[in-house]
């Protein structure tokens, strides 16, 4: 460091001479110097000319670099010079490099028996940059209302000859802002053993942009205390950066001000070393991690970070959501507190540790259209500790204290898995639903290019339909339900459930099997499943419906049923009466409703006088077959009892009185149908005859 | 000599036959790519509704129809920054549901194995359908139709 000093003197000695030599009188001067070497420091072909009656000393310097930056041609021409001993004085002084002149005017003072000196650059925006030495150890550089614009303006130029790959990104990111700075740089020496810099600096209105937008920031306030010290393994130092205005988008996080970071770390030839950094943000108690970054090329090695009461509810919306599934930002809410650790070693992620505590999830329910509706998906609060390491199987334990699912509340339940690597196998996980459960067994699941992919199987341990329908706001219906899935797939966009759910209902049982779900969080959101239903009894099924009353028992198949948020938008329906002996009534209501839902003319003409004289009446069987196609129901009645006419019986009638039911209105608007039911069962009166 | 004349009838009959299966086979194999079903209406009509968001980040460039049947936040700039979050968000969604139609249109062809196929059939449909002065990926880079 003592001979970068030692050279700077002697090429400003060689600078006074300029002045100092026609003060004698002499007409001409021409001095040529070899180069001044120091570390750091390098001047080649160096010329300083003075002729009496010309406009003032001037230098030149064929080769200069300053660290990495280097400037050729550099051309220092002073009209204005003044030397009244022991100072010169420089006034209007320009600066060429090659055969451009920078857009600044130079001042400066300059005693050479002391070496110090003051200089005054003052750029054509008004910017000032103010250069002190001391004479002895202090060099302070103060800048005033510096603009880094003009960088990638008036100075593009000049910024490309001191640094192209600089000036290209400065051009690229379009960075704005006026700076103010003060720095001080102090030799070893008296005031210490140690080269020291201290620095102040403060951007406002600060902005840059790169091309695509996805890293730009407007209206940056900025404030920088630094100070460091030389020590023989780097520069040791310690600062505070605080962001006290403006916006920032980073894709994909939109930042505002706020954050403050202070840090204190080295730095070397080698890398930048962050010791110990705390970072004040939002929603977040405490926020430590240390750091090595590699200079050349700018990379991150090691990162240690450790976070302590984060509030799950700022940082889901500013961090989570728009880092890890920013299509969901309008559903999905975040609750509570969480704390977490990560470290990486050789720019590769070794472990990951969360911590969870009361915190809460949930996904709003979307309907066909995309708008959010309905309670969705949700759980919580929960708490526990998700380890993860690049290196070891992990084990992660977490206690949900409950949930919902749509109308559903779902009880406490625990979540052990084994995290290895990008797999994760969970225990047996028991949720309880109503007086049952649904239990996830053998639950594997594995992250691949192509999302998350894996098996298990799914038991729904028995559950009342009465809770279930009164929970649902169904009409109630007594019965159980329960389900053995033991292979269920889990795919991008699909699980699949092979096996069988099974409903005892009505004195008989309703049996799903082949079900899948599709896009299960999508508007697209699909159920497909195979139903058969066998000896369902009319009577507890009319009652529960208010249908009018119906003794005897039915018969259903359902073959390719599809459920679009929840509503049945295709199926091959077959109804039939059960075989077997038993008491086949229908009564008027049940007839007449029968009737309005077959659109009308269901009930010949010649039937309605009986229809009004008697209360019930017998049949021989029942029958209904309804394919449901693009919403449109194509129906027929018994099976094989067409009609000359182009009707179909949908009841038979048999005894005295009897009754038929003819359906003549082949294709049904599937909606209209839901619709009149829903009268039907919501007003309990009887529909209008035709 | 003819060569018509050389092959007996039958062989050509069953050259025709031959043909007109792989001919069956190859329209098959091509699906049907405006099936309908309630979950693809569901999606379209998802996408249908955000069209009325995305078409003025279409037409100002922020956004373009990429080559993978994705929709790109290409020039954020044209957005101001407050909203770059949320208009990443909108592409996010939308890419989602693109990607459920393509998997659903596969499916309903009964080859969920055709996706890879359905899509990229249909991001050169988006791009052909782009009309002038939306963005489009072509070869790798952005192309203002």
């Amino acid at each position: 460091m003592a001979a970068r000093i030692a050279a700077r003197c002697c090429w400003l000695v060689l600078l006074a001479l300029a002045w100092v030599l026609p003060v004698q009188g002499i007409e001409r001067i021409r001095l040529s110097i070899g180069d001044i070497r120091a570390p750091g420091l390098s001047v080649q072909g160096v010329e300083l000319q003075f002729a009496a009656g010309s406009k003032g000393p001037e230098l030149r310097i064929a080769h200069l670099a300053l660290g990495e930056r280097a400037w050729r041609g550099l051309h220092l021409s002073c009209p204005e010079a003044d030397a009244a001993f022991p100072e010169i004085r420089c006034r209007r002084g320009e600066i060429r490099v090659g055969a451009k002149r920078l857009p600044l005017r130079i001042d400066f003072r300059f005693d050479p028996l002391t070496s110090a000196f003051d200089a005054a650059l003052r750029l054509s925006s008004g910017s000032t940059v103010d250069i002190r030495h001391d004479g002895g150890n202090l060099v302070e550089v103060v800048l005033t209302r510096f603009e880094i614009g003009e960088l990638s303006g008036d100075l593009a130029g000049f910024a490309a000859q001191v640094s192209p790959a600089l000036a290209a990104e400065l051009a690229q990111y379009a960075a704005k802002g006026t700076v103010d700075a003060r720095l001080a740089w102090r030799q070893a020496g008296d005031a210490g053993p140690h080269e020291k810099l201290q620095l102040q600096a403060r951007l406002s209105g600060g902005s840059f942009s790169s091309p695509d937008g996805l890293q730009a920031a407007e209206g940056l306030a900025l404030s920088l205390d630094l100070t460091a010290r030389a020590l023989a393994a780097g520069w040791d130092w310690q600062g505070r950066l605080a962001w006290e205005g403006g916006e920032a988008y980073l894709h994909p996080l939109y930042l505002r001000s706020g954050p403050v970071l202070q840090a204190e770390g080295r730095l070397n030839d080698d890398e930048l070393v962050l010791r110990m950094a705390t970072l004040k943000l939002e929603g977040v108690d405490q926020f430590a991690l240390t750091a090595r970054i590699a200079r050349e090329p700018p990379s991150l090695q090691d990162l240690t970070l450790s976070l302590a009461g984060g509030d799950l509810a700022i940082l889901g919306p500013h961090w989570i959501t728009p880092a890890l599934v920013p299509a969901l930002a309008d559903r999905l809410r975040f609750a509570g507190h969480v704390g977490a650790g990560a470290e990486i070693r050789d720019g590769q992620l070794l472990s990951l540790d969360l911590v969870f505590d009361g915190a809460g999830v949930s996904l709003a329910g979307v309907d066909e259209g995309g708008e959010v509706r309905g309670r969705g998906l949700a759980f919580g609060p929960l708490s526990g500790h998700l380890p993860w390491s690049a290196t070891a199987p992990t084990r992660a334990s977490l206690q949900v204290q409950g949930g919902y699912w749509e109308a559903l509340s779902l009880g406490a339940f625990d979540v052990d898995a084994l995290l290895d690597g990008g797999q994760i196998a969970f225990g047996q996980i028991r949720i309880p639903l109503l007086d049952g459960a649904l239990v996830l067994d053998g639950l594997a699941l594995e992250h691949g290019a192509e999302g998350w992919r894996g098996q298990g199987g799914v038991v729904v341990e028995p559950l009342s339909m009465a809770l279930l329908t009164e929970a649902l706001g169904w009409p109630s219906m007594s019965g159980i339900l329960s389900a053995s899935m033991p292979g269920m797939r889990v795919s991008t966009g699909e699980i699949s459930l092979d096996g069988a759910l099974v409903v005892s209902v009505f004195d008989g049982y309703l049996q799903a099997t082949g079900l899948r779900v599709s896009e299960p969080f999508g508007v697209a959101s699909n159920l497909r499943a195979d139903i058969e239903a066998r000896h369902l009894d009319l009577a507890q099924l009319t009652d529960t419906f208010s249908f009018g009353s119906i003794s005897g028992y039915v018969d259903a198949d359902v073959k390719g049923l599809e459920l679009a948020g929840w509503r049945p938008v295709a199926f091959d329906l077959r109804l039939a009466s059960s075989p077997g002996s038993y008491r086949r009534r229908i009564s008027q209501r049940a007839v007449q409703n029968i009737g309005a839902l077959g659109g009308g003319g269901a009930i010949a003409a010649l039937q309605r006088g009986v229809l009004s004289v008697f209360d019930t009446f017998g049949y021989r069987e029942l029958g209904f077959h309804c394919v449901l196609v693009n919403g449109i129901c194509e129906m027929n009645g018994i099976a094989g009892r067409g009609r000359p006419d182009g009707g179909f019986p949908i009841v038979r009638g048999g005894g005295i009185p009897a009754l038929d039911v003819i359906g003549y209105n082949r294709r049904v608007d599937w909606q209209e149908l839901v619709d009149r039911l829903q009268r039907v069962i919501e007003n309990n009166a009887a529909p209008e005859l035709h | 000599m003819n060569a018509r004349h050389g092959v007996p009838g039958w062989m050509r009959w069953l050259m025709a036959g031959l043909l007109g299966c792989m001919m069956a086979f190859a329209v098959q194999a091509q699906g049907n790519l405006e099936i309908d079903t309630p979950a693809i209406s569901a999606l379209k009509s998802s996408m249908q509704k955000r069209h009325g968001q995305l078409a003025p980040l279409y037409a100002s460039g922020a956004i373009g129809l990429a080559a993978d049947g994705s929709i790109a936040l290409r020039d954020a700039s044209a957005v101001p920054l407050a909203q770059r979050g949320s208009v990443n968000a909108l592409v996010a969604a939308e890419n989602a549901d693109r990607s459920a139609l393509y998997r659903e249109v596969a499916r309903a062809n009964q080859h969920p194995e055709w996706e890879a196929d359905v899509r990229s059939t249909f991001a050169q449909r988006w791009i052909d359908r782009a009309p002038a002065g939306w963005w489009v990926q072509r070869g790798g880079s952005w192309v203002k139709k």
